[in-house]
């Protein structure tokens, strides 16, 4: 073995690899499953969502996949992941953390939050200049939340307080910062959007999160969130919460220069 | 130390539908089989579905795995199959983002700042060397050197014969060692 090889095989050992998840657990529940309701090999998404939810009684003895929530020690009963974001479906959502002022870090200009960030923000074309900007440190390249108030087609969000939220962070360096947490009567979607991936959650209130650089939950760091679309573009992961439809966030996102 | 049934005892039973003897195979290999399939898409989420509905397939073909044939190669076989469908069905490519975990980064662990300094300037030299590289390249030196997989099962992950994997190698290697010197000038 050459010193190159040998400087190769270090290096593998020190990597930084994804976190591996439990996939004996899902694959033991999804085996389980009546013959006639198993999912194909290849399935649709739809199929695999409609799949879990038929599945709740046998999944609830298949043990917690994932790091604990705080006030949830059922299972996971679906698992939905884009690079930067990880949605739970869980029979039992956590307890509803108290109502809080909307923590979005620290109040910035556009200029100046461009200066600091890891990447070159997005913004919907089409609303004009964010009523808000906020930079929140903690996660590598930073995160971005841009508000804007109310208007027509973008109605005042109960859980925001305001028409639109957008929050960016480098998705590619944080791979499972932001998470959801969703219970069976919310519906989960993965549209394309301009042949990125995407996740659109809506239909009830759920719960969102951010982990710290140890996979940790903090209670203060949950709240409720409206209907959300979250996607990927390029390093980018951006999600987009208020309460407008999946057409309007989806034409919002295509907005996104 | 835990006495751990043998994977060909693994096999038997799961063949016989033994659910538990599944899951245990899965989670002895479902590392490997997230990396692999990370390495190929570049991509935590597509990984994940890869590994899983590769495993899945895996269940489903079972009967046709031949006794006494090592089992990880097959594995990986099918799980790299899903990875790269896809990787083509996305649409785009991901950009594999290799990097060192943090605490590996110099701290009090390490023997002196300069050697620390070397060693990180050094790893960080060769993460944008490889960041350079074709994907082809890049991909059979991270199943042989960062996996550590065999010559066998790089050939599986990779989808190519054994002998393609050692002339694939040796000119990623040829390459890589160019692209570093090129950088030490």
């Amino acid at each position: 073995m050459t010193e190159l090889e040998r400087t190769l095989s270090r290096l593998g050992e020190e990597l930084d690899w994804p976190p591996t998840p439990d996939l004996a657990s899902s694959l033991r529940a999804r085996l389980s499953a009546p013959p006639a309701r198993r999912p194909g090999l290849l399935p649709a998404a739809g199929l695999r969502s409609s799949l879990a939810l038929a599945l709740v009684a046998l999944l609830l003895l298949a043990g917690t996949a994932l790091a604990a929530l705080p006030g949830v020690r059922d299972a996971v009963l679906e698992l939905f992941g884009l690079q930067g974001a990880a949605v739970e479906r869980r029979a039992t959502l956590p307890t509803p953390p108290p109502e809080r002022p909307l923590d979005l870090g620290t109040h910035a200009t556009l200029a100046g939050a461009r200066a600091s960030l890891g990447f070159e923000p997005l913004l919907p074309a089409e609303l004009g200049p964010p009523d808000g900007v906020y930079v929140r440190r903690g996660v590598p390249g930073a995160e971005l939340s841009l508000t804007y108030r109310s208007r027509p087609g973008m109605p005042r969000a109960g859980t925001t307080r305001v028409g639109l939220l957008v929050t960016e962070f480098r998705g590619d360096l944080a791979p499972e910062y932001l998470g959801k947490v969703v219970g069976l009567s919310a519906t989960v979607e993965r549209p394309r959007i301009d042949g990125g991936r995407a996740l659109w959650i809506e239909g009830a209130p759920h719960f969102f999160l951010y982990r710290d650089p140890d996979g940790n939950v903090a209670e203060s760091q949950m709240r409720l969130a409206q209907d959300v679309l979250l996607l990927e573009r390029d390093r980018l992961l951006v999600r987009l919460e208020g309460a407008f439809g999946r057409d309007r966030a989806i034409a919002l996102a295509r907005s996104l220069r | 130390m835990e006495d751990r049934p043998p994977t060909e005892e693994l096999v038997a039973r799961a063949k016989r539908g033994d659910l538990d003897a599944y899951e245990e195979i899965v989670r002895r290999h479902q590392s490997i089989a997230f990396r692999t399939a990370w390495l190929i898409t570049g991509s935590v989420a597509d990984a994940e579905e890869a590994a899983q509905d590769g495993f899945l397939k895996a269940h489903g073909a079972l009967a046709r795995f031949r006794e006494g044939a090592p089992l990880r190669p097959w594995l990986l076989t099918i799980v790299a199959n899903e990875a790269r469908n896809r990787a083509r069905s996305a649409g785009r490519r991901e950009r594999l983002a290799l990097r060192v975990a943090e605490e590996r980064r110099p701290g009090g662990a390490v023997p002196s700042p300069e050697a620390a300094l070397l060693d990180s300037e050094r790893r960080d030299e060769l993460l944008t060397a490889l960041a350079g590289l074709p994907d082809h390249d890049r991909q059979v030196i991270a199943c042989r050197y960062f996996l550590d997989l065999s010559e066998e099962e790089t050939a599986a992950a990779l989808g190519c014969r054994r002998g393609t994997v050692k002339s694939r190698l040796a000119r990623a290697l040829g390459r890589l060692r160019e692209r570093v010197e090129v950088a030490d000038d």
